[in-house]
């Protein structure tokens, strides 16, 4: 979490904790927090996309094992936050019994693309790119908290 | 080029084998070689397939570390290179339980192998690829023999399948697998007419009448890593 984040999410929670919870009907809290994003596009090179593709996803401490699995949307894309754990980040894209992989290296300045799957099928290619968000992503959650008695919609 | 480098890294990599595990390199035709063509994955037109034998022979293998990893877009590997023996002659149909032939096991260095060169090439009576068997279709039944003499150089990006494979680690064991899909061949009755698969596939119609055909494998891409695809070109 970066200072910037942990000042706002202080100053929120500092605000929730000095206003009495009985003053309001709802009291709202938020804690917000900015990370490493990739967003996957996987598609044919005829702009097909490999829609509802199954996504395994390797973190650098282990890439032997699936550190987590996706499914990309009709479109062919996947958007997800990293771990902390910098290195090597691998992502392979399966769909009727073929599949690519693309890389991204994470360090503790900014993640980079280091390959990006491509490879021939037929008369086409499958194709995979990552983006990547830095920073921009937030986490927010939202805790109401109702009046006995009475009705929220109110 | 690929063989110079070859050769370049070889001797570094006897420095590694006093400290090393082993590589083993399958062959594969999945379950479309062991157990045939049957219904719902019929070829595209319709035939089911039976086969007493698919010959295949490989040659020119060799397994790679590379980094940044190699993505399959050309014929050449640049790496860690580690040759295997060749060539191999292996029955596809004589699988194991899980429609594996081993072709070799050797000792190397640790680390990911993440790229794979091989060549289909004809073995010794001149075909690199035979097909035997017998296909059944609205109560036909017919013998064939399909024989390719071609030979297809394949470039391969880092093996797919349900598990990543080539993690070598000091005493352990790993293994990689060349696999051959044959419905880029036959094409699939359970998929869409418009399915590039079948698009691109021959289907076994033009071998209807039964008897000895040869086949070009130009353009089929038969040849995989696991699920991962690879460059291919006639050699």
């Amino acid at each position: 979490m970066t200072l910037l984040s942990r000042l706002c999410a202080l100053t929120v929670c500092a605000a929730g904790c000095l206003t009495p919870l009985a003053a309001f009907s709802h009291a709202a809290l938020i804690e917000a927090e900015t990370a490493q994003a990739v967003r996957l596009h996987a598609f044919y090179d005829t702009g097909k996309p490999m829609s509802h593709a199954q996504v395994i996803i390797y973190a650098p401490d282990n890439p032997v094992s699936a550190w987590g699995q996706g499914v990309t949307d009709r479109d062919g894309r996947l958007e997800f936050v990293l771990g902390s754990e910098t290195g090597r980040w691998s992502f392979q894209v399966r769909q009727s019994g073929h599949g690519a992989m693309v890389h991204v290296d994470v360090t503790d300045d900014a993640p980079v693309v280091v390959a990006t799957g491509g490879a021939q099928s037929w008369g086409q290619r499958l194709l995979m790119v990552a983006l990547v968000a830095w920073g921009a992503l937030g986490t927010a959650l939202f805790a109401l908290t109702r009046r006995k008695g009475r009705d929220a919609s109110a | 080029m690929t063989r110079v480098f070859v050769l370049a890294t070889m001797a570094a990599l006897n420095s590694f084998s006093a400290h090393a595990g082993s590589l083993t390199l399958f062959a594969s035709g999945e379950d479309l070689a062991t157990e045939g063509f049957n219904a719902p994955k019929l070829t595209k037109d319709g035939w089911a397939l039976e086969f007493t034998s698919i010959f295949a022979t490989f040659d020119q293998i060799t397994a790679w570390q590379t980094d940044p990893p190699f993505m399959a877009e050309g014929p050449e590997i640049t790496g860690v290179a580690l040759p295997f023996d060749g060539p191999f002659t292996v029955d596809l149909v004589d699988a194991d339980d899980n429609d594996l032939v081993e072709l070799a096991t050797i000792t190397a260095p640790a680390g990911h192998f993440n790229a794979l060169s091989w060549a289909l090439v004809p073995g010794d009576e001149g075909f690199s690829l035979v097909f035997e068997g017998i296909a059944r279709k609205d109560g036909q039944e017919v013998e064939f023999t399909l024989r390719s003499a071609d030979a297809i150089a394949h470039a391969c990006g880092e093996y797919l399948g349900d598990e990543r494979k080539g993690f070598v680690t000091e005493g352990g064991e790993a293994d990689l697998e060349i696999t051959l899909h044959l419905d880029h061949l036959f094409g699939r009755a359970d998929k869409a007419d418009d399915d590039e698969v079948n698009l691109e596939a021959i289907g076994f119609a033009p071998f209807a009448t039964g008897g000895e055909f040869d086949f070009s494998l130009d353009g089929l891409h038969l040849g995989h890593f696991g699920e991962g695809h690879c460059h291919d070109s006639a050699l």
